[in-house]
């Protein structure tokens, strides 16, 4: 064995799991909000508490997840090093929990003053998030799509917080702007530009490696996020033309990119080498096959606008993606990502490999499936809560108690490495 | 001698795990082939750091060869 193994300056583990802890709580408050609210509130997505609920999981709960993972992901699938982590996390995730919460509340208590108090405060949090990730993209000497797919989701999460902030200022100020095609193409950019481009650049490393699939086929992965880059831009200009018949149309095209991704993702889980059937494949094959209702119920209202015209259609493909594609994808790679943490930062103990734990004994498997079921069912239930609005109550209820058990699992994680860490260090010291 | 690790049906962290123990019988004529869908950059740390080299070639089949050695001198 190699006790003397020198590993690799990853980040302190502290630095993605307090993003890690916090997300789930997001997701608590979204589902209490829900079922306190009831279902008349899924009428529009302009309802104060619609529009609260839809950045509780954007803002709160995607935001966090996705930042704390990128902290990490980072020197370990591209070897770049991100500047400070500690230091950065400490300023940056109290900014976006701040402005987070202001913005919901704002939202949800229809005041401006509110929100126009989130903006400063996730634009400085997002602006040295993306400054310091930027720069660990751009110097690192790795090559390949997971890389590039990074760069772009970055990007695109830059494009989404100045949509969303131009969007706070005209409604807090009353400026004469385009709200609705505003809002549009801020949701696309933040849908995919964003969180979707990021899945899949994280998708094209892990999938093959924690799944045990083939790699996705390189021309996709060459071709996946410039072409839904091109096609964002290309709609975003459309939404400001006279005719929007055009971005209508290419709505179409553009949703049956993201079931592209969606059928490419499950085609590999289908064919994979060795069936492993644990919480992360499971939770990455709900959230494809809600990515592909999502596609086609988006092309089917891009062909037939008529399809659109009930309100409640927008809030369907909101409750398919955030809940459905996003939240199903973020506990999978959770899952998967907190156990790997603790196994790499105990071998930075010094320990022999051999006195390192297995990587399955540091969340019960059981809690981890029975915490998919009940995710499960409240995937099911918030769509379903759209059209019979009498299950928002029992979906928010589900979903809220499917994200605190989520928060418990990351918790068990975190205490498993602390008790493993004990244990190494009282073994070499009494060696 | 060439120690072949296949790590393409195995979870990690095993084909780290794999690799670092067959690191202890590395001698220096030795030679460990690594087979991996990935570019493993906490490896890559550990190898850096340790002493020794490695090259990494892209099959068009998307598995990736990782050849280690010790580093000469």
């Amino acid at each position: 064995m190699h006790p003397n193994l020198s590993f690799e300056q990853a980040p302190p583990i502290s630095v993605p799991y307090r993003f890690f802890l916090v997300a789930p709580w997001f997701g608590v408050i979204a589902g209490l909000l829900l079922a306190w609210s009831g279902g008349e509130v899924l009428a529009s997505r302009w309802t104060p508490e619609s529009l609260a609920l839809v950045h509780l999981i954007a803002v709160g709960f995607m935001l966090q997840a996705m930042s704390g993972a990128l902290f990490q992901f980072i020197p370990v699938a591209v070897g770049g090093n991100v500047w400070r982590p500690l230091w950065i996390s400490n300023v940056v995730q109290p900014l976006l929990i701040l402005g987070a919460l202001l913005l919901v509340a704002g939202f949800y208590l229809s005041a401006p003053v509110l929100l126009a108090a989130a903006v400063p405060a996730l634009l400085l949090g997002v602006g040295i998030f993306v400054s310091v990730v930027l720069l660990a993209l751009w110097r690192t000497p790795a090559t390949g799509m997971t890389l590039w797919t990074m760069r772009i989701a970055v990007v695109g999460l830059v494009v989404t917080v100045l949509l969303g902030s131009l969007l706070v200022e005209a409604m807090s100020r009353g400026l004469a702007l385009p709200i609705i095609e505003l809002t549009n193409v801020h949701l696309a950019w933040g849908l995919g530009g964003w969180a979707l481009m990021l899945v899949a650049a994280v998708s094209y490393f892990v999938v093959p490696m924690f799944q045990l699939t083939n790699p996705y086929p390189l021309w996709f992965a060459r071709w996946f996020g410039p072409l839904l880059l091109a096609m964002l831009l290309l709609w975003s200009v459309l939404w400001f033309c006279d005719d929007l018949r055009p971005a209508q149309l290419i709505g179409a095209p553009l949703a049956l990119l993201c079931g592209a991704f969606a059928t490419m993702t499950l085609r590999l889980q289908y064919t994979r080498r060795r069936k492993i059937n644990d919480a992360t494949s499971l939770n990455f094959r709900v959230a494809m096959i809600a990515l592909l209702v999502f596609a086609i119920s988006g092309a089917a209202m891009a062909i037939d606008p008529g399809l659109a015209d009930d309100p409640r259609a927008a809030v369907w493909l909101g409750m398919l993606a955030f809940p459905g594609v996003f939240v199903s994808t973020i506990s999978g790679m959770m899952y998967k990502i907190t156990p790997f943490l603790n196994w790499l930062h105990l071998q930075r103990l010094g320990a022999p490999i051999s006195a390192v734990p297995n990587m399955k004994k540091m969340i019960p498997g059981d809690s981890m499936t029975a915490q998919f079921r009940l995710h499960v069912l409240a995937v099911l239930l918030l769509p379903a809560a759209v059209w019979l609005p009498s299950l928002a109550e029992v979906a928010g209820l589900v979903f809220s108690v499917s994200c605190a058990w989520l928060a418990w699992n990351l918790t068990l994680a975190m205490n498993s490495y602390r008790r493993f860490r004990d244990q190494i260090r009282a073994s070499a010291l009494r060696c | 001698m060439i120690i072949v690790i296949d790590g393409r049906d195995l979870q990690p962290p095993e084909p780290m795990e794999r690799t670092v123990e067959a690191l202890d019988r590395l001698g220096a004529d030795d030679e460990i082939l690594l087979l991996l869908y990935c570019q493993p950059h906490p490896l890559f740390n550990v190898l850096r750091n340790n002493g020794y080299a490695w090259t990494d070639n892209l099959l068009p089949d998307g598995t990736r060869e990782i050849h280690i050695r010790r580093q000469p001198g």
